[in-house]
């Protein structure tokens, strides 16, 4: 048996309601002082007057509450012993004799009986004890029926539940039910479920929902309250940019600016030319960069390291694009309006040459299967091929312009690209429906969300535009850029829901084309640009250095935040 | 501009209109026939001196009794008397099949006598139930078990003698049509499309007054 034992000197014991008692604000009548803990001062319920008993520095929790909500949790979590021992412990039992009773009734099927003693708990008022015996008489009767006793559960019907006067469309679902007992699965009642012990918890569950919550604890109502306690601290955390796994409950969460890289830790130099596109792979080993020089080249990422691992050479034109496949195993590259060449990450070595006659290649992907690729046409056509190089599928028409972005989503229905210079055509392969998302000014790119669910479209103007493609079409954030008389030169940090600039980087002497995150490492961030470098940005080491102090509880501003 | 045909001054449009008093008399008899008005009818037709309808009495003859179980709710008998009569006939019209079956459950329901009524409806109804648009009736009918006092249920309407008369009505009718005769008699059809008539011109053309009522014109 688990605890401490009687005989074990009182200090030993843990203190457990000590802080409880100490912040107690009304005046006790006890026969022992309160910090000496002997016998079983502890397991008998202090008795207090006005007011209830709190917990907490704010005084705003209630003692009672805390507790059972505690022993709630501990019963969900398996742990029937301390859940009994907490109890008797702290004297405040999980549910009053009544309900308790009530519970077990319900759970023996005692359904005349459990009715009865509904009435008998205190703290409800007439609808509610109508409904819940509405629910108990329902799961009898569907019991009747499972046991094909008709005619008693007809008489159920007649003379239990219908008195009750609420819910008549119910009953006369319930009444279809005798004569056919394929309406009971409609309704969701398995007849072979009600015979099981079960349906008998999941009536209890339906049962506390109904009922107000000081009678039955809601299921995982501890677990409920820690998370929105996280979800606070998430949303407060103004520079967020750690994986979420980083939560733990023993401090408070909060991301520093040190959090965003802020700080060049690596220049490279390979292209020879400018350099127009960057893509990290799904899996943050790698990254891929495309330039006008013709090549592309994947580097390794060592942790923050970033070093050359192949040259990708052969294209004859700008490299427009690349794309890793779902596995990062392979890559293609697109030239501007020429062919897409799939190499193999590991050896460097060009595997397929996909060309179309008489056309240009402008964009590339993968189908998530990984087994076949797309290209977008300089013909504003779309085509699709296997592997092999066998074309499979060809969209022709207005689908796509002279820009090389597309995306498809991770169920390979979606595909997306721009079909003019202000619009971007989502096409649903399946349903075969097309739809546009339309912007008022040039779009310059676009990149899909991981979820699919989100767009985030740049304009030529300098705002970025978020919309949702999940369901209905709908913009949800415009991020507007800062007034510029020359060409930009700098690397930008938007917070997604505030649209507020968070960090400008400055470093690159030509204009920026792209970045990219690494999926893997918030902290590690590349940008290519006209001037022909790659920039890997980190985290600010020294900042870093001076953030070794825990927070609990304490509400910090940052700086620069608002 | 169309003057208001009822309170306008003489010469009204319709008095130039001429009838013929046989006409008159058949409409009449039309609807003594078909609404089964037999003994009605006989004295009709010796006090105006009329020719004798086709089959008259043996249609009515025929169809007098089915009219009137059905209308007492006595289902079953007009089933039966009705497939002597005619024997395909609810098998054709499988809606009113259902209906007068609903009206044996209903006068079981009625009787307080559950038990039959659920077997009956087991045996009976519920093999409809396997096309749709039965379904809703049947979940009708069955939720008047549900009720200790039916006449006090949402469902009551079906416990009314104007349900009665709707079905018994509809028995009629189909009998009627079955045998080659008119499902409506002249004096139903004319009121129908008098009143269609009036309310078209009150649209177009009428003042602000009320749209044409049948029964504010006959009391008129």
């Amino acid at each position: 048996m688990g605890g401490v034992e009687d005989d074990e000197p009182p200090s030993k014991r843990v203190k457990v309601s000590s802080t409880g008692v100490r912040s107690f604000s009304g005046s006790l009548s006890l026969s022992e002082p309160v910090t000496s803990f002997q016998g079983e001062s502890m397991a008998r319920p202090l008795p207090f007057e006005g007011g209830e008993e709190m917990v907490g520095s704010k005084q705003v929790i209630k003692k009672v509450e805390f507790v059972r909500i505690i022993t709630k949790a501990l019963y969900s979590l398996g742990y029937e012993k301390s859940g009994a021992l907490l109890e008797e412990e702290s004297g405040i039992p999980l549910h009053s004799s009544v309900v308790s009773l009530f519970r077990q009734q319900v759970l023996d099927g005692n359904w005349d009986e459990s009715v009865s003693t509904l009435g008998k708990i205190g703290l409800l008022d007439e609808n509610i004890i109508k409904s819940a015996s509405f629910l108990i008489l329902e799961h009898k009767f569907f019991e009747l029926l499972g046991k094909e006793k008709v005619m008693d559960a007809l008489k159920t019907l007649r003379s239990e539940i219908a008195p009750l006067s609420i819910n008549n469309s119910r009953l006369h679902e319930l009444s279809s039910c005798i004569v056919s007992p394929s309406q009971c699965t409609s309704l969701g009642f398995s007849i072979q479920d009600t015979l099981g012990s079960g349906s008998r918890i999941k009536l209890l569950d339906k049962l506390q929902k109904l009922l107000p919550p000081t009678v039955m604890i809601p299921e995982r109502r501890l677990e409920h309250l820690v998370e929105q306690a996280l979800n606070v601290q998430l949303e407060a955390c103004f520079f967020h940019n750690s994986l979420d796994s980083a939560m733990s409950l023993y401090t408070d969460h909060h991301c520093g600016k040190d959090q965003i890289p802020s700080q060049t830790l690596q220049v490279l130099h390979a292209h020879r030319d400018e350099v127009w596109f960057l893509q990290f792979s799904h899996n943050g080993k790698y990254l891929a960069s495309a330039s006008n020089d013709g090549s592309a080249i994947i580097w390794e990422v060592n942790e923050s390291r970033v070093a050359l691992r192949h040259t990708l050479s052969g294209h004859q034109k700008a490299v427009l694009t690349v794309s890793w496949s779902p596995d990062d195993s392979q890559i293609l590259t697109c030239g501007m309006e020429e062919v897409i060449r799939r190499w193999d990450v590991n050896s460097g070595e060009c595997l397929h040459v996909y060309e179309k006659a008489g056309l240009g290649l402008i964009s590339c992907g993968w189908f998530p299967d990984g087994k076949r690729v797309f290209s977008g046409m300089s013909d504003k056509s779309i085509c699709m091929w296997a592997l092999d190089g066998k074309e499979l599928e060809c969209w022709k028409g207005q689908r796509t312009l002279k820009i090389s972005d597309m995306a498809i989503s991770n169920d390979g229905n979606q595909i997306l690209s721009m079909c003019r210079e202000t619009a971007i055509l989502l096409i649903d392969r399946e349903a075969k429906v097309e739809r546009l998302i339309e912007e008022g000014q040039t779009i310059t790119s676009f990149s899909l969300s991981k979820d699919n669910k989100f767009l985030l479209v740049n304009l030529i103007n300098q705002e970025i535009h978020l919309w949702c493609i999940d369901g209905d079409l709908r913009l949800i954030a415009k991020y507007k850029g800062h007034k510029r008389t020359t060409m930009d030169l700098q690397v930008y940090i938007w917070h997604r829901s505030t649209e507020e600039l968070l960090e400008a980087l400055p470093g690159h002497s030509g204009a920026v084309n792209c970045v990219s995150w690494n999926p893997v490492n918030p902290h590690m961030l590349a940008s290519g640009s006209d001037d022909r470098t790659i920039r890997i940005w980190g985290l600010n080491r020294v900042n870093l250095k001076r953030k070794d102090a825990y927070s609990n509880g304490v509400i910090r501003h940052c700086n620069g935040g608002t | 501009m169309m003057m208001d045909i009822d309170t306008d001054p003489p010469p009204r449009q319709f008095d130039q209109v001429a009838i013929n008093d046989n006409d008159v008399r058949n409409i009449v008899l039309s609807y003594l026939v078909h609404n089964c008005f037999k003994e009605t009818a006989e004295s009709f037709i010796a006090c105006t001196g009329m020719k004798q309808p086709a089959d008259f009495p043996v249609g009515i003859d025929k169809r007098k009794p089915i009219f009137h179980f059905a209308l007492e709710g006595n289902a079953l008998k007009a089933i039966e008397l009705t497939e002597q009569l005619a024997h395909n006939l609810l098998e054709e019209n499988k809606d009113l099949h259902f209906d007068l079956l609903g009206l044996h459950f209903v006068e079981l329901v009625c009787s307080r006598k559950c038990t039959e009524a659920l077997e009956f409806a087991q045996n009976k109804l519920t093999p409809f139930g396997k096309v749709h648009k039965y379904v809703e009736k049947l979940e009708d009918f069955m939720a008047l078990l549900a009720y200790e006092e039916p006449e006090k249920s949402p469902m009551f309407h079906l416990l009314t003698q104007e349900y009665r008369q709707h079905v018994a009505d509809s028995l009629n009718r189909a009998i009627l049509a079955h045998a080659n005769q008119p499902s409506y008699s002249a004096m139903e059809r004319l009121i129908q499309q008098a009143t269609l008539v009036r309310q078209c011109l009150h649209q177009d053309f009428g003042k602000d007054g009320a749209p044409f009522c049948l029964k504010a014109f006959l009391k008129s």
